[in-house]
């Protein structure tokens, strides 16, 4: 001991420095390795026009990746209380089910089922617009699989020819999505010509009935797409790196003053136009409220496996059959549509939309004929769901003249004292607005 | 016998060179397994999937959605008696386990004045470390190989086993799935190595070992409090314990191995970072006992 005390304080000091070096190494790793994967990307340059033809020429029909969704909408985290309300609206299902009609009217016949779907539709939905989701995706064709990572959990998306299957861990629950291709056949053979249209619009349908939890980048980038208009600069970004790959980038910006809406940017892949990542950049602010982007893609075939699915044992398996209008029915639908009659009940329950562009507002006549109706849950459920939704409206928005108002930096919603719900990518005083004047 | 006491250490300790390491690092572990500490510390983790699955076997099916995650699946197959007892250790039991162990390393020796004649021997200090973390190293793939093995082993005898379901609804043969449990201790014993070298550290500050341990589990708790709070969101992908529960990943079809390479990476930073800090503590250190 005494003989190390000359060498003293500097021979002492010397050997704390690989303690010293390694966090400093390990710095120095965090921010070079970024900076290299971003070295300058340079792709050759094309106008907007051009940027957007070749991505809408897109020719990609198989691929697998990871994707990740972050949302900033400025809502506060509500797990814990959704989490709660689920709970509590379980105790009360004895009574609601005794009080309820005694015909469910719901096609499933699994009304348990159903209820419980609607208790967690919700909480899915807040959880969705609310932190960071990661999701596997795989497309072959016509084949499609989403698998969103949940902590412990998972819920899956299959599309495939033969309809569409969804399937929650949590719940141990399967709904299995059919359309009656014996119908669809019929309608084709109706009308031939006309069926590829309505055969899309069937398909349409389904893909609405589904309500893939989370968007691709490329469905976001079609919707952009579709707002295309004289509202809207577009303007090609700076090349970046998505994923590994070069992209180009392509932002939209909103000339309209009523839309929240910033800016959208879609980072488009260089070499195949595939969308790989969109984020939506609410007015005045830095940081995107919502994006998507994929952190890994591969353009190989993913394994057929991947997209086989068959409910394991001791799922509860919902079956759901997508109605496939007839030929007449669908030009009866359209008339009506056009000169706005038809049934008070059908046309009540049908959004109406004000405006266009980026101030367009949706209105929904009432709050309760929710989405649980319009998914065929049956009365109950559909009520349960208006409940729990209130509870929630309640704690999140605020009283204003005529209603109360949710606001969250991309989408505000007011609910009128006359149970209508205005929503839209609008400013409070251009809801406030539409609500009193109606255009 | 004191079993606290680990001085049964075998004479051999002193062989210097490669050969000496691994003798040292044999010498270590049959101190380390022939302690009645280390077995009761075993011992507990085994309790954790005995006392769940005899639960459950008694009280029956417990209502869905309550509970921590596969336990409701452990009535239709038992194999899930396994991962549902891992995620119950988890965040306290396995924490506390592997703190005892590793806080011990340095400071136990240290308590009982055999540190000086360890190091009177030519093994030297360094070397001394790397056989000790090694040793907790080993500890921490025992822990959770009891846990798994345990797990399965009551939940075939309870309950009925029959081929898996993993979250994505597909199912796979009991072989796999126990293939698939493997992967989940090890990918837990990954996690906890991070852990260690945060123990070991803290074992070369004291002659106290109750302090290291004390210490070591206090921050595996700290950091998983500080991973719940979304208002430190930067901060999570920074802590040890942030992949701690990634390992359902293996039960995904196809299996996502995001987690494992993250996580790998991670505990390694830790390893790195801490494993530095315990040298160069323990080369400067005056070793008076």
């Amino acid at each position: 001991m005494p003989a190390h005390h000359g060498s003293g304080a500097s021979r002492r000091l010397s050997r704390w420095i690989p303690a010293i070096a390694a966090p400093i190494a390990i710095g120095v790793a965090v921010v070079v390795v970024p900076m290299q994967a971003n070295a300058a990307v340079d792709l050759p340059d094309l106008t907007p026009a051009e940027l957007v033809e070749f991505a809408a020429a897109s020719e990609v029909d198989a691929l697998s990746g990871t994707i990740e969704q972050t949302s900033e909408l400025g809502l506060p985290d509500l797990s814990g209380l959704t989490g709660t309300m689920g709970g509590g609206a379980g105790g009360s299902d004895g009574f609601g089910s005794d009080g309820g009609p005694g015909g469910r009217g719901d096609a499933s016949g699994d009304g348990s089922a159903g209820d419980a779907a609607s208790a967690t539709d919700l909480d899915d939905l807040v959880s969705l617009i609310t932190g960071t989701h990661t999701a596997r995706v795989y497309i072959d064709g016509s084949n499609a699989r989403l698998q969103v990572l949940d902590d412990l959990a998972e819920r899956n998306v299959y599309l495939t020819d033969e309809g569409a299957w969804i399937y929650d861990s949590r719940e141990q629950a399967a709904t299995h999505f059919t359309v009656d291709r014996a119908a669809l056949d019929a309608l084709k053979a109706e009308a031939s010509a006309q069926a590829e249209a309505h055969a899309d619009e069937a398909r349409k349908r389904l893909e609405a009935e589904l309500g893939t939890p989370l968007p691709t980048p490329d469905e976001v980038l079609d919707q952009a797409l579709a707002k295309l208009d004289e509202t809207t600069e577009v303007s090609v970004g700076t090349d970046a790196r998505v994923a590994g790959r070069e992209v180009y980038e392509l932002v939209l910006e909103p000339r309209d003053a009523d839309t929240l809406v910033g800016e959208i940017t879609v980072a488009i892949d260089g070499e195949t136009g595939v969308a790989l990542a969109a984020s939506v950049t609410a007015r005045g602010a830095s940081e995107p409220a919502f994006s998507v982007a994929f952190t890994e893609v591969s353009f190989e075939a993913p394994d057929a496996s991947v997209f086989a699915f068959t409910p394991p044992e001791g799922t509860a398996v919902t079956e759901h059959e997508v109605p496939i209008p007839t030929l007449a029915e669908l030009e009866q639908m359209k008339a009506e549509h056009a000169a706005g009659t038809g049934e008070p009940s059908d046309r009540m329950s049908r959004p109406e939309v004000i405006g266009e562009g980026w101030s367009t507002v949706v209105v929904l006549p009432t709050a309760v004929t929710g989405a649980g109706a319009a998914q065929g849950l049956g009365p109950d459920a559909s009520l349960r769901q208006a409940q729990d939704g209130a509870a929630l409206l309640g704690t999140l928005t605020q009283p204003v003249d005529g209603g109360r108002i949710l606001q969250t930096s991309l989408v505000t919603v007011l609910v009128t004292d006359d149970g209508r719900v205005l929503v839209g990518a609008v400013t409070a005083e251009r809801l406030l607005d539409a609500a009193a004047s109606g255009r | 016998m004191d079993g606290e006491a680990g001085v049964s250490r075998p004479a051999s300790a002193g062989a210097p060179a490669a050969g000496g390491t691994l003798s040292l690092f044999a010498s270590e572990l049959l101190t380390l397994f022939r302690r009645r500490r280390t077995w009761a510390l075993l011992g507990a983790l085994a309790l954790i999937p005995i006392l769940i699955a005899v639960a459950i076997r008694i009280a029956g099916d417990a209502p869905s959605g309550r509970g921590p995650a596969f336990l409701g699946q452990i009535t239709e197959n038992g194999l899930f008696v396994g991962v549902t007892a891992m995620i119950v250790a988890i965040p306290l039991f396995l924490p506390l386990t592997i703190g005892v162990v590793a806080g011990d390393t340095i400071a136990g020796e240290a308590s009982h004045g055999t540190l000086r004649y360890l190091l009177i021997a030519p093994a030297g200090r360094i070397r001394l470390l790397i056989v000790k973390y090694a040793a907790t190293a080993v500890f921490c793939a025992a822990a959770t190989l009891t846990v798994v093995v345990v797990g399965t082993l009551i939940g075939w005898a309870l309950f009925p086993v029959g081929p898996m379901t993993l979250l994505s609804g597909a199912s796979v043969s009991v072989g796999e799935g126990l293939v698939r449990f493997l992967a989940i201790a090890a990918y837990v014993t990954v996690s906890l190595l991070g852990m260690s070298a945060i123990g070991l550290f803290l074992s070369t500050l004291t002659t106290v070992p109750v302090g290291a341990m004390a210490a070591t589990a206090i921050l595996a708790v700290v950091a998983q409090i500080l991973g719940a709070l979304p208002q430190l969101e930067w901060l999570h992908p920074w802590l040890f314990t942030e992949y701690w529960l990634g390992f359902a990943d293996v039960l995904r079809e196809p299996p996502v191995w995001d987690n494992f390479a993250d996580n790998a990476l991670l505990q390694a930073g830790y390893l790195v970072v801490f494993g530095a800090l315990a040298v160069s503590r323990m080369v400067t250190k005056d070793v008076l006992s």
